[in-house]
């Protein structure tokens, strides 16, 4: 009985830790391990954003979504909109995509709002 | 010393009566107080959003005219209009077996005759979201992705929206739609497409009324030279849709229902 | 007289076989929703004039099943009738899984149900949609706390657990008649839905323990008392007639009011498209036969009878609840009245829904789930009884 609740217990943390494994091998050996840090596309026409990039780079989902909501719920549109983004950084290909894809966190706005 | 079977019974009976007895206490004060402690917020909260609706001063209150004089009758430029605007999903070309099980239709041309007590003349009538003041759909929608906002437009949040389909039950107009299908055609790249598994309904173009525009149809409609449909600040008296209900005859779509609405007709 | 409860043997081929044909029947309604889920609905049967189909009508019948059921063991539970102790388990055990089973019905129907976590931080308590599956949650934490207390033999807890369970049983089924009786349509409209639905969930609560108790106690070889399954029979018999009466003064006011004449007769005219189930499935088979049956004073007390009238009842049932939730989508609102619609690109007049292949898919996939929960249940805990037996009155002094 004693060795039959050893091998099950190896087994199970071989289980539990085959994910981990799979992920860190890919990250060093597999194709994920030999991306280049994601590049954003820098905009032609315009130096500044509507936020500073400190900003943006931890609230950006947070803004869109308050713009969101204040647009659709409460009728609020003001100069700055979803598509606002779009009149600088031109590419969501080479800008927004460039980091979601390397963290895997998908985006479904854009399955219906139109931004290639 | 084992008592007689008969003795047994009566005390078992007897234990019986007073487990009914408080039974029926228990049961009764248990039920009493869960109709309370639910029932009496949930009146409290339904009086209080009918009187939450009344009118406010500055308020804006998004209405629509539709004048059936100058309705032409077999135009179905609103339709279009609206179709191009908002990316509404009509499959009539590609799926001709199904279209119509799926087709949205946030405006639509019903052409109806009185048959009662005589059949009379065709008459072609635009009927669309009625943006009711008591929407039976904002009532129904669990998650509120359906609700009314504050300048009286029923709109859909299909952000929010879990695609129960409850809206679509709960209206008595017909008037909300689900995509079961999305549509792959995106005539209008400004806007959005809607994905399947929300639910759809007539916002008054909302997103061109927050702007100061007018809605696709109605525009359509003035550019055709027709210039039935009007749509406006009903708060305002010297608005045009104001002067227009004022010194028409105007009706609304089953207003008996006590649901409100705000699109009304001159001439049904 | 001690009731023992014994979990069955399950070591016999015939058992696997069960358990893994339950298991493989899971397997269509899971790829049906999958495929659903990423390209849509409409898959399904529904339209924009019929968007509550298949799913929405079991989901309503589980939750009657599972309402019903929890009656059954209530008669133990609240009445303390003994006779009935051995079947309280089963009773709880289904009730809690016909439960399930009603919220997976409904939760695979969701168009977005990658959006469902909208609906626990934004809460329109207002609406019935969001008050019912509240109830439901609370129901399914009563019923593990009831069967955990029966499992354990707590006597004083499974009496206050039996009757909070009860009454929470019988707001959880009213809700589900007011999802439907409180909306503005001609066929929903009815403050007589609420009753009427815990009236069809008795009826077919019971039917359903009946065919449960005999086909387990057959299959398990163990002994069962006639006698208990003639009185359930009976009890069925007054449910079936409760519900008929339910439907006459539901159908009764429809047509006698000019306003939802129209639409009351049309439900009920043989040429319409609810009629023959009506009249054939729901009254004819569903309620009068199963009713003469039970109360025939010799079918009345023949096991192979009751179990056909139960089958008889369920099948009404069935047909109730689709009677419930399409016609009031089939038939259309009356738009413009006096007037009538000759042209519209929406059908606007009377629709016709045909059930799809993925429904079915479904609809199998979550009747398999709960066989499959049922029969392992049954080999894991303690739920069967190892008799079922009348009380025995001693004879004399």
């Amino acid at each position: 009985m004693k060795i039959n609740r050893g091998v099950i217990a190896v087994i199970a943390v071989l289980i539990i830790l085959a994910p981990l494994g799979y992920s860190v091998l890919s990250a060093v050996v597999g194709p994920g391990g030999q991306q280049a840090e994601p590049f954003l596309e820098k905009p032609e026409n315009a130096s500044k954003c509507v936020r500073d990039t400190t900003y943006m780079r931890f609230h950006h989902m947070d803004y869109l979504r308050e713009l969101r909501n204040d647009a659709v719920r409460r009728g609020i549109r003001g100069e700055v909109g979803l598509f606002s983004c779009r009149e600088c950084h031109t590419s969501r290909e080479r800008f927004c995509n460039q980091c979601h894809e390397a963290v895997n966190l998908n985006l479904n706005c854009f399955r219906c709002h139109y931004y290639p | 010393m084992s008592q007689s079977p008969r003795e047994v019974n009566d005390r078992e009976n007897v234990r019986d009566a007073m487990d009914r007895r408080d039974f029926l206490k228990t049961g009764g004060i248990l039920s009493a107080g869960g109709a309370c402690a639910y029932g009496l917020p949930l009146i409290g909260a339904l009086a209080s959003g009918a009187a939450d609706k009344e009118e406010r001063p500055g308020r804006r209150k998004w209405g629509m005219v539709i004048d059936l004089r100058k309705c032409r009758h077999d135009c179905t430029a609103c339709v279009e209009a609206c179709r191009q605007e908002n990316n509404v999903a009509f499959f009539g070309d590609d799926d001709v077996e199904n279209h119509e099980r799926w087709d949205i239709h946030l405006i639509r041309k019903v052409t109806i005759r009185r048959k009662y007590p005589i059949e009379s003349a065709e008459k072609s009538v635009p009927v669309l979201c009625n943006h009711c003041e008591d929407p039976p759909c904002a009532l129904a929608c669990p998650v509120a992705a359906t609700y009314q906002r504050e300048d009286g437009i029923v709109i859909c949040d299909q952000h929010r929206c879990i695609g129960c389909r409850y809206c679509l039950i709960a209206c008595p107009y017909n008037a909300r739609y689900f995509y079961f299908k999305e549509d792959e055609d995106w005539p209008n790249q400004d806007r959005p497409r809607s994905s399947h598994g929300v639910t759809h309904s007539c916002t008054f173009c909302v997103h061109r009324l927050d702007r100061g525009g007018t809605p696709a149809c109605v525009e359509k409609c003035q550019e055709i030279g027709a210039g039935a449909l009007t749509v406006g600040d009903l708060n305002d008296p010297e608005s045009e849709i104001s002067k227009l209900i004022a010194e028409n005859d105007v009706k609304a779509i089953r207003e008996d229902l006590g649901t409100k609405p705000k699109v009304f007709y001159i001439g049904l | 007289m001690e009731t023992n409860f014994k979990t069955i043997e399950g070591k016999s081929p015939q058992y696997y076989m069960l358990a893994a044909v339950l298991a493989l029947l899971i397997l269509p309604g899971v790829y049906a929703t999958w495929v659903m889920f990423q390209h849509g609905l409409y898959h399904s049967g529904m339209t924009n004039r019929i968007p509550w189909g298949l799913q929405i009508i079991l989901a309503v019948f589980y939750i009657g099943a599972s309402a019903g059921s929890l009656v059954i063991s209530s008669l133990y539970g609240i009445f303390g009738k003994l006779e009935y102790k051995p079947f309280a388990r089963i009773a709880v055990y289904l009730a809690l899984w016909f439960l399930i089973a009603a919220l997976l019905s409904i939760l695979t129907d969701l168009g977005r149900l990658d959006n469902l976590k909208s609906s626990f931080s934004h809460f329109n308590f207002l609406s019935m949609l969001s008050i019912n599956p509240f109830l439901y949650n609370m129901y399914i934490l009563i019923c593990i706390v009831y069967l955990w207390a029966m499992l354990k033999e707590k006597e004083k807890a499974v009496k206050v657990i039996a009757l909070v369970a009860v009454i929470w049983a019988i707001l959880v089924h009213s809700g589900t008649g007011a999802i439907f009786g409180f909306v503005p349509r001609e066929l929903y409209q009815s403050a007589l839905l609420p009753p009427s639905f815990i009236s069809a969930a008795l009826s077919s609560g019971t039917a359903l323990m009946i065919l449960v108790i005999l086909l387990l106690f057959k299959l398990t070889k163990r002994p069962l008392d006639d006698e208990l399954v003639v009185r359930l029979g009976r009890l069925l018999g007054i449910f079936v007639c409760i519900v008929v009466y339910f439907l006459f003064v539901e159908n009764s006011y429809r047509v006698y009011l000019a306003e939802s004449r129209e639409a009351g007769l049309h439900f009920l005219s043989l040429s319409g498209e609810s009629g023959v189930l009506f009249w054939g499935g729901l009254v004819l088979l569903g309620s009068i036969v199963p009713a003469v049956v039970l109360f025939h004073p010799r079918t009345g007390k023949s096991i192979p009878w009751i179990a056909f009238a139960s089958v008889l009842v369920v099948f009404g049932v069935l047909c109730e609840r689709y009677l419930i939730v399409i016609p009031g989508q089939t038939h259309p609102p009356d738009l413009f009245p006096g007037m009538e619609i000759v042209g519209s690109p929406l059908a606007e007049g009377v629709v016709h829904y045909t059930i799809s292949l993925f429904e079915i898919f479904q609809a199998v996939s979550v009747a398999a789930l709960v066989g499959f929960a049922f029969v392992v249940g049954l080999r894991v805990l303690k739920l069967a009884p190892t008799e079922a037996r009348l009380h025995e009155q001693p004879t004399s002094a």
